[in-house]
Formats: C-alpha cells, structure tokens, sequence
C-alpha cells in the first residue's frame, strides 16, 4: 500500500512541473469547489455526543465545515494514543463526508511519533503529512528540532497565541485543564484549597488526596510544577502527600469513579474525566475545582503540526482548519469532553470558560523535558 | 528446542561434505547473520550517551528495575515449573480418564495472549470488577484488585507455564520405561525411581520449557504494563517514549545481556535433542496408578484452565453482550480488516519463517561444522531479545542503513522472522535428526536426484516439523504486541494493536470482539500443533 503511494507520490512530483494547477485543481488543493454536489454536509447533531449535560447547548460559532473547501486527495496521519482515539472518530466522519477524501493514520503515544517525525526527517524519511499529537510537550519536540513547516496565517489565526507554537510551528484543536474532582456531599467547593501547595497540609482530607502517577497528565503537571518552583520544592511537595496518605490509582478516570463513589472525597485529574463519569450518572455528587495560577491549573493541548517536507502542505492546511471548524470543536467539547480551541465554543457543563481558567505563565513545550522530572518522583517515592 | 545445546558435534550423519554442503552451511551461516545484524544498531545508538551510559547502567533506578525483573523472572520460572511438570506427568503418565480433553486444556492458555489475560483480571476483580458484580448477588463485596508484582506474576505464570507442561510432556512421551522399570526391579521405590531415572530424563526438557518461561517472563511488555510493575520492558517503553531514546538503547543492551545470562544458566543445565513440542516416539510410557487421588488431582488442570481460558472469555463476553465499560459516543469501532490484517502478516511470517528455517535446520542436523552449529543458534539472539528491544535496534537500523524499508510490510515480517524463527527451525530440525539417512541413500541409489530425493524422502518426513514450526510462528505473530506496536505501515492496524489502542483510550468494551477472536484464533493453531504431535509418536497411551 505504502509503496504505491510512493511512487504516487514520484509521480506527483514528476507531473507537477508540467502541469501543476491542473493536478492540484484534480486534487482539489486549490480551494472554492465547496458546491460539489457529491459532498453534504451532515447537520450540526451528528457531531454531538449525547447525554445528560449535553442537552440544550447553543448552536456553536466559528467557522462552519459548510464554508471550507472540500477535502480530496489521500493524506498520511500521525495522532498520538489514548485520547486521540476519540478525536480519530473526527477523521473519520471527515472521511465520510468527503468521498475523495481518505486518511491512512498511525497511532502510537504522542512522544513516541514525535520522536519518530524527528528521526524521519533527519533520514530523508518522513511517513506523515501531519501530526496531530495530544500533547503540547510533543508538538514542542518536533517544532524545537526544526521537522515543522509552518501552518498557513489563516490556520492558526482562530486559535489564541497561547494555544499557538512559535513560526506557526503547531496550533492547539482542544485543550485539556488540570482540575481537582471532589464529591459535593463530603467537600463544599471552599473546602478545595486554592493551589495545590496547600494540600498535603489542609485538615479536612488526611489520607484521601487520590492521584494517578504513572499517568501522562499527571507527569506533565509534575514537570509544571518543577518549572515553575524547582526541584526541591516539587521533591518535598510529593513527600509530604504521600506522607499525608495519598491514594495512589491506575488512571485518572478511576479517581475521578471513585470521588463520584465518595471512596475519597477529592484527587487530582485531567477535567474531562469527571465530565464522563457525570455524564454516565448525571446525579453522581461530583464537582470540579481548580486551583489557580499553579502547575494544578496547567491547560495542555492537543494539536495539529505540518511535517516537513510533505508534499500535501496546502491540503494539511485545509485539513487543520476543518479540526478548527464550528463542527469540529463542537465535536471535541461534547464527545471528548475537551476544551474549544476557538471562541464562539462553548465548553460542555458549568465549566469555567478557557479565559476564565488562570493556568501557569510557562511554555508549553517545555513540558516534554520529562527525565529529570521521573527521577524527582522516584526519589520521593512516588515512581512514575 | 533447546537453546543450549552444547557445542559437542551430533553424530556425523553424513560423511560428504560437497559443494552443495558448504553452500547450504554458508546459505544458513547468511541468513543468520541477517538476523543478527541490526541488534548491533543498538550500539550506534548508545554511543550518542557518551560517558553518561555508564553513570546511567549502574544508577540505583535501573538496578533497582534490573532486580526486580529478575525476581519476576524467578518467580514465574519457578511457579510454571511447579505447575508444567505435575501436569505432565497427570496426562502423560497416570491413569486419570479423558487423557486427552486434560492435556489439550492444560496447553490451551498458550493460545491467550498474557496481557489478554492481565486485561481481564485487572477487569474482573477489584471494587468494580466483573467478579465482584457477579458475586454480589452471593453477598460479596469486595475482591481485591489483583496487579502489581503479585498480579504480573500469577498472570505470567498461567499463561507460560504451557511451555514446561509441552517441553516436559515430549520429554516423557520419548522416555525410556524399561529404565523405570529396571530401577523397580532393584528395589528402588517409587518416588526414587522417579528421582534416579526419570527425573535426570526428562530435566533438559524441564529445562528448555523453564528457558521459555524465563525468556517470556523477561521480555514480556503488556502483562507488567497492565499490572502496572515497572519492570525493564516497561522502563524501557517509557524511556522510549519519553524523549530519551539513547537511554533506551542503552536499556536494551542491559536487556540482552540479562538474556544472555539465562541462556547461559539453561546451558549448564542440558541439552534436549527431543525438541519442545513435537516428540520423539514414545517407547512406552509406564503407567502411575492413582486410585482414587486422581480426581482430586484433576482440580489442578481444571482450576488453570478455569483462570486462564473461562475468565478471559468470560470477561470479554460480558462486555461483548452489554457494551462494556466506557463511555457514550466512543469510537473506534471494530473493522474485520484488523483480523484479516492479523491473519497476512501471521502467515506471510510463518512462510517466510519456514523459508529460513528449512536450510538452517537441515544444516543443523546433517553436518557437526562449526559454522553449521553458529548458524543454529545465532538467531536465538532475535528470539531472546524482546520485541521492544528488536523493535527499537530496527527503527534505527532501518532510518539509518535502509529508509526505504522502514515502516514497511516487509520489515515488519523481517522483524517476526528475526523473533520467532527459532521455533521453526527447533521443530524443524528435530523432525529432521529422524530421518533415516539411508533411506535418502536408497532413493538416490535407484535413480532419484538430489532434489527428488529430498522431495520424495526428506520432505514427507519432516513434514510434520514443518507444520508445528509454521504453526507456532503463526501463533506468536498473532499475538506479538510490541514490536507491532512501532513497525507496523501506516495504517495498518492488527487485532493486538487494535486491542491496545482501545484499551489505551479506556474503551475496554471494544477490546472484546478482537480479544475473542484472537483466542479462537490461536487456539486453532494450538490445535494443529497438538494435532502435529499425534501424528509424530504416534500417541499410544490413551
């Protein structure tokens, strides 16, 4: 499959002197056949999840998929583990909706096809076109080691600059807070202290603080928190919880069951996961708290990078406006739970808005130097 | 299929060493250097450490994984020894009824990928669990979550004690009952007997089995990575993963040097010409009346196989029929292309495999050179080295040496023949020590070519080899997870990957039909295999 592509590929590049607005008209590169007859686009329910705290949402703003050009031509995708699998699901109804539209995608952990898209490129080897990685610390590897061509001013221009890598390197498609789930029949939201430095020491949760180490998100808010205060203080700041009895857990969607069980009235989770469990028991006693300008409040995203060297740059381009398309951030806020990237979208529930959020002033691809950060874990007992 | 043969020359079965001979050894000698070779990358990649690698190899963190990964692998050695071998003696040996049901659900649960396994335990116990939901009505209420250590190593040890329980039962079906029986006559006891006589017979075979176990146990990623141990596969993986490639390498390299060890121990242990899994003749096996403790004895295959076959499919089937775990608007929903994606490469591996093998195997038997030995038992290396480790050297081999290749259906087959072919060529090369050279002689003498001869003699004899050789390569490619976690096309997704993206974004529900399929799957080739065994000795003791 992968060989006739290549050679599809020599034969593009061949053609493409002679010829090159015809076969990018063919490809439907060059933008404006959106009245195609063979494309409808289906209506905005179809990209809704369903259930409880979905219902009665306001139709989205931005950019309707209806106002972008069609996608065709074959495009070779590279999207990050674990969550991506819902976000593939996009792909796919992109994919239905477009029949000359087809995406051959590799899935793997985030870091791991970064690293890949590195060595790629310094081989002469790139496989992918785009990377969509669901981590911004892996968008940074990429872009730090020079494997991006920058994403079209159009693309990017939706998305606040925070959200955004420099030389349009990445552009974040949804976002993902760090939060503190507790279980409103134990804890008054007052009760939740206000940075993450107070926990080990407030009265009121000795030996039920729940966490999940070994979970990705979890390391990153780590390395937050070693950015921003340093080594020593994130060492003794894991001692003292594990000291003060916290619950350790295989993943943070089981923290946040098991703040909803009332098992432990509090933990430390990514925010998405206690909108899933809310919207499986709509009447669990679950709520969410966040602390404020701290590693706890970090917001990391997901996003989308043109891989150097790919000879699909304009369809990449037009392939990330539809991930940032009214449909496509509905989609990522009530299926995936995660935050909108683009204003005129609103996050599901009674979640603060993104700007209401106060995350941490740091770089998010710094967020991908993880050695240091698993050897302070170690030391304090809490391995990763 | 003894790794460790000893270098002490196999009776020289033929005297000609002709043209064709040495061709055929340089042709084996070839193949497995090919299959050695990009291991070695591993060591370009390390070089980039500079002086750091050897602060980072002795740092307290990775002693403290090495050490832990050796007890994992003492334990479960340990453990499936402790099962494999009873459980070979009960089918083999002792007069219970059914002989041949128990014996083909105690090799069943090499047909269930560990982490398969692991899966379904970590689902079924614990607070939530299916178990616990199944139990309640009963007045349960909780079952601790098995995993850690302790779960890593209950898993394993069901799932691999199998290769004790196949290599000790081929070890007893090719014993020599007239030496038990003279030891009776001399007045040993029972138990001595077993001791004096069967035991020292049997022990390579115990021994090749155990080397199996060892060598799974070592290079095994999803079970720790489910039950959440960190062992050196996992602390490999998240190194990997972690933008610390070259430590990873460097890991690795610790890794084979682990194996080699063990290759090492299972060396000074013995050699076994009998093969793993098929058999050769049975002289007689003598009987072990039991009375009446062989159906309390029975409990134990019963018990195994309830964990290892019953609660899997147990579990995947509640999920199957009620949607499972997870959560609304979920996808990735099933496509048989996985299964069809699974079945290509698993045979495109085992036809390649046999295709490596039948020189090497062949070689191996007929000729007591050096080179001919070398070329046996170099790509043990491959077999020894985990998929995570294999997976990483080829990466880099690929970007660097060979870019075209890389990612590409054939690397990935490259990378299951590398890993698996040592199985074909034990099955194979056993089948072919059986073969009476004077028959091929014979046929030669009345006309037939060098290749007729091999056509009409050779081959129907080492057919069976062959079979279970293929078989087995098949088996284990379906299964493999790691390695085809990093090689696999772009876009080419199998059951296991399938298995272990929707199992890494918690739709555990959608897990179900690919892991029920996989079952089914490898136990058929289970079933050729156990079906290759009849047919080799002939079974008569049922």
């Amino acid at each position: 499959m992968r060989d006739s592509r290549r050679t599809r590929r020599r034969v593009l590049q061949t053609a493409a002197a002679g010829s090159l607005a015809g076969l990018a008209g063919c490809q439907g590169l060059i933008g404006g056949n959106s009245d195609d007859e063979s494309v409808t686009i289906p209506e905005l329910a179809t990209f809704r999840g369903s259930g409880a705290i979905i219902e009665g949402r306001p139709a989205p703003g931005g950019t309707s998929i209806e106002d972008l050009p069609d996608l065709s031509g074959e495009l070779n995708l590279y999207i990050g583990g674990g969550e991506g699998g819902i976000y593939y699901r996009f792909v796919e109804m992109l994919q239905e909706i477009y029949p000359d539209f087809t995406v051959y995608e590799s899935s793997a952990a985030s870091s791991s096809l970064a690293q890949n898209i590195v060595e790629e490129v310094e081989s002469g080897a790139p496989q992918a076109d785009v990377f969509w990685s669901i981590d911004a610390s892996s968008l940074g590897y990429v872009a730090d080691n020079d494997a991006y061509d920058p994403l079209g001013d159009t693309v990017v221009e939706p998305v606040p600059s925070g959200f955004q890598g420099d030389d349009n390197a990445w552009v974040g498609v949804a976002g993902r807070a760090r939060s503190v789930p507790y279980n409103t029949d134990q804890l008054d939201e007052s009760d939740v202290p206000a940075t993450v430095r107070e926990f080990p020491t407030t009265a009121s949760f000795p030996n039920t603080v729940g966490w999940a180490p070994t979970y990705g998100a979890f390391k990153s808010f780590v390395t937050a928190m070693r950015l921003l205060r340093g080594p020593d203080p994130t060492r003794d700041w894991l001692v003292a919880m594990r000291e003060n009895g916290a619950q350790r857990f295989p993943d943070e969607f089981v923290v946040s069951q098991r703040v909803a069980d009332g098992t432990i009235p509090v933990g430390f989770a990514n925010h998405y996961y206690a909108l899933r469990v809310k919207n499986q028991r709509p009447d669990a006693p679950l709520d969410l708290a966040f602390t404020s300008g701290d590693a706890g409040a970090l917001v990391n995203v997901a996003g989308a990078l043109k891989i150097q060297g790919t000879q699909k740059s304009d369809l990449v381009d037009l392939f990330v406006r539809h991930l940032l398309s009214a449909e496509a951030q509905e989609f990522f806020a009530t299926v995936s739970f995660a935050y909108p990237m683009i204003p005129g979208v609103e996050p599901v529930g009674d979640l603060p808005t993104i700007d209401e959020l106060s995350p941490p002033d740091i770089d998010l691809s710094a967020l991908s130097n993880l050695e240091e950060t698993l050897e302070i874990m170690r030391e304090a007992g809490v391995p990763g | 299929m003894s790794v460790g043969d000893r270098l002490t020359s196999l009776p020289d079965r033929v005297a000609d060493d002709t043209a064709v001979g040495t061709g055929l050894t340089l042709l084996a000698a070839a193949l497995a250097a090919a299959l050695v070779v990009p291991l070695g990358w591993l060591f370009v990649d390390v070089l980039g450490l500079g002086g750091r690698a050897i602060d980072l190899a002795t740092s307290a963190t990775t002693l403290a994984v090495l050490a832990r990964s050796v007890a994992l692998v003492a334990v479960v050695t340990a453990g499936s020894v402790l099962v494999g071998v009873p459980l070979a003696v009960l089918t083999v040996q002792a007069d219970i009824p059914f002989k041949r049901f128990w014996t083909v659900l105690a090799a069943l649960p090499l047909a269930v990928p560990s982490y398969l396994g692991a899966f379904a335990v970590v689902s079924a116990t614990g607070q939530d669990g299916v178990l616990v939901n199944a139990l309640r009505p009963l007045g349960v209420e909780t079952i601790p979550t098995i995993d850690g250590f302790t779960g890593a190593a209950l898993v394993l040890t069901v799932y691999t004690y199998p290769y004790v329980f196949l290599t000790t039962r081929a070890s007893l079906l090719s014993l020599d009952a007239s030496l038990v029986e003279a030891a009776r006559t001399l007045n040993s006891g029972r138990w001595e007997a077993f001791r004096r006589v069967t035991l020292p017979q049997i022990l390579p075979g115990v021994a090749a089995g155990a080397l199996l176990v060892a060598l799974y146990t070592l290079s095994d990623f999803g079970t720790p990575n489910i039950m959440h141990v960190e062992v050196f596969t996992q602390f490999i993986y998240a190194r990997y993963t972690g933008f610390m490639r070259d430590y990873a390498a460097l890991l690795s390299l610790q890794l084979l040097a682990v194996t080699a060890v063990i290759l090492a121990v299972e060396s000074r242990i013995g050699a076994d010409d009998s093969g793993a899994y098929a058999s050769s003749g049975n002289r007689g096996a003598l009987s072990i009346r039991l009375g009446r403790l062989r159906y309390p004895l029975l409990l134990l295959p019963l018990l195994v196989g309830a964990t290892a076959i019953l609660l899997p499919v147990v579990v995947f089937a509640l999920w199957l029929t009620s949607g499972g775990p997870g959560y609304a608007g979920g996808s990735m929903a099933f496509s048989w292309t996985y299964g069809w994606n699974s079945l290509y490469v698993a045979f495109l591996a085992a036809v390649a495999s046999v295709l490596v093998a039948l020189p090497i195997a062949l070689r191996s038997a007929a000729s007591d050179s050096r080179l001919a030995a070398l070329a046996d038992r170099a790509p043990y290396a491959g077999y020894a080295a985990p998929g995570i480790v294999l997976a990483i050297a080829l990466v880099s081999f690929s970007l660097d040496a060979a870019p075209a290749f890389y990612k590409t259906l054939p690397l990935l087959v490259f990378a299951y023949v590398v890993r698996f072919v040592p199985q074909a060529i034990g099955s194979m090369r056993t089948s072919a020590l059986q073969v009476d050279r004077t028959l091929v002689e014979a046929a030669r003498t009345l006309g037939r070519s060098r290749f007729g001869a091999f056509r009409s003699v050779t081959l129907p004899l080492i057919a069976p080899g062959i079979v279970t050789g293929a078989a087995l390569v098949f088996l284990t490619t379906m299964k493999e997870l790691p390695a085809t976690l990093i090689l696999r096309p772009l876009g080419f997704d199998t059951l296991v990957t399938y298995i272990w993206r929707v199992e890494e974004a918690g739709l555990y529900g959608r897990a179900a039909l690919p892991a029920l399929v996989l079952v089914v799957v490898s136990g058929l080739s289970m079933a050729v295999i156990l079906a290759q065994e009849d047919t080799g000795d002939g079974d008569t003791n049922e």
